[in-house]
């Protein structure tokens, strides 16, 4: 693997990884799964997910289902970008919509922190991802235009 | 200096007039953007934690057996036109029909199901919504005022507890537990049978959890921000639910009314003075 395909790959990776998590919080809403999470003071994955932040304002949509679409998205794009590395419109598509990602988990942060006092640690991998993803498709992107 | 010959100078090559006449500038290094973002969001996070820190509101101060008692009184003899005024208020409704058997007890009355815990902040909002309603039912008795958790979500949330209270009614039997104290140690268990309930219709483990006589059931509270009461003592909220567009009357009432409607659904629509209303029907035409 060249070295200048590494963010993208890691990218891909990250998508991949948060689409089967935000899968796995949606199905775990949808169904009668048991949601594997410890539960301390701090981290308490049931109180973020059945408080009212849990779906999207106004509909019963659960915000995982969001979390599908942006890592389906996202992941659509980093692979993309494997077939056509040097895409310098890819790159931006993938760092607005990695931008996008990255202000909605400000949000999310901010509710878990200041609204609800609690963590879930499901979130905070996914939120991390997105982190992840950012970064590395900004990284991409500086190559490309240097 | 004796024996040391001078070394012919070397030729300038053209390399060496390749000189460069100033200092090239050096590229940002690749890695000072994302550090900075990195570093970037870890200031947000701790920003959010101060927020977080300094909108923690001190808990209300504690009052007597005597106070608690006229709190109680108050809020559960709010006229029943004051509860059709708000109607749903802004309530959300989480009650969702489920296919067990009724649920009744040993005397054959339908059996309303609590579970929740006193450090819970969304159990304390919603006991005073559930007092509201089951008081349309039926007494309670030995409500004790208590608060939620200073360090979880919505700390100190003024509210009572169901530990040691009676419910007396002709038409519901009202089995609460409470399996926490404010500080997390444990109080109570549910029986075996509640236990099943849980399995079977609380899987996420969330509380507060309510269940209907096996008809309906939910779980988490009726209203997304308990964060209303914060700061209040519990005669400030109580005055704040005689005034049915106040914000607090709006969440409990509403919560209260869903309550009431799903409560309505086992008892045969009994009491007639409380079902028969028309928000009520209304609700339940919803449920």
């Amino acid at each position: 693997m060249s070295h200048d395909r590494l963010p993208v790959v890691i990218a891909a990776a990250a998508g991949v990884a948060g689409l089967a998590i935000s899968i796995y919080l949606t199905v775990v809403h949808y169904s009668a799964l048991p949601l594997v999470c410890s539960t301390t003071a701090a981290v308490d994955c049931g109180r973020v997910l059945s408080s009212g932040y849990a779906v999207i304002a106004g509909t019963g949509v659960p915000t995982s289902m969001a979390g599908v679409a942006w890592f389906a998205v996202s992941t659509t794009l980093a692979t993309a970008q494997l077939a056509r590395p040097s895409s310098q419109n890819l790159a931006h598509i993938h760092l607005v919509w990695s931008g996008l990602g990255l202000a909605t988990v400000l949000y999310l942060v901010f509710v878990e922190i200041v609204q609800l006092g609690a963590i879930c640690i499901w979130c905070t991998v996914v939120h991390i991802l997105v982190l992840v993803t950012f970064l590395v498709v900004w990284i991409h992107r500086s190559r490309l235009t240097m | 200096m004796a024996g040391h010959t001078p070394r012919p100078r070397r030729p300038a090559t053209k390399r060496a007039r390749k000189q460069p006449v100033r200092k090239p500038i050096s590229r940002t290094p690749e890695w000072l953007a994302p550090v900075g973002v990195v570093a970037g969001v870890a200031l947000l996070v701790g920003v959010f934690l101060v927020i977080r820190y300094m909108n923690t509101p001190a808990p209300p101060r504690a009052i007597d057996s005597t106070s608690t008692t006229a709190v109680v009184a108050a809020i559960t003899s709010l006229p029943a036109s004051e509860l059709d005024q708000v109607g749903l208020g802004s309530a959300t409704n989480p009650i969702k029909r489920i296919s067990g058997s009724l649920l009744t007890d040993s005397t054959g009355k339908p059996v309303v199901f609590y579970l929740g815990a006193e450090f819970c902040p969304f159990c304390a909002f919603e006991r005073w919504g559930m007092i509201i309603a089951l008081s349309r039912f039926g007494t309670f008795s030995g409500l004790q005022a208590t608060t939620s958790s200073a360090t979880d979500a919505y700390p100190n949330t003024p509210t009572f507890t169901f530990r040691n209270a009676t419910f007396t009614s002709h038409y519901i039997d009202f089995q609460p537990i409470e399996t926490s104290d404010r500080n997390g140690s444990p109080l109570q268990s549910p029986t075996a049978a509640q236990q099943a309930l849980l399995s079977r219709y609380d899987t996420s483990d969330a509380i507060p959890f309510v269940d209907f006589g096996n008809q309906y059931a939910f779980t988490g509270a009726t209203y997304t921000n308990p964060g209303i009461l914060d700061g209040m003592s519990w005669s400030q909220i109580a005055a704040a639910l005689e005034q049915p567009g106040s914000a607090q009357a709006m969440a409990i009432l509403g919560s209260a009314n869903l309550i009431t409607a799903a409560t309505c659904q086992l008892t045969g629509q009994q009491p007639a003075s409380v079902c028969s209303r028309a928000i009520i029907q209304a609700i339940e035409a919803k449920l």
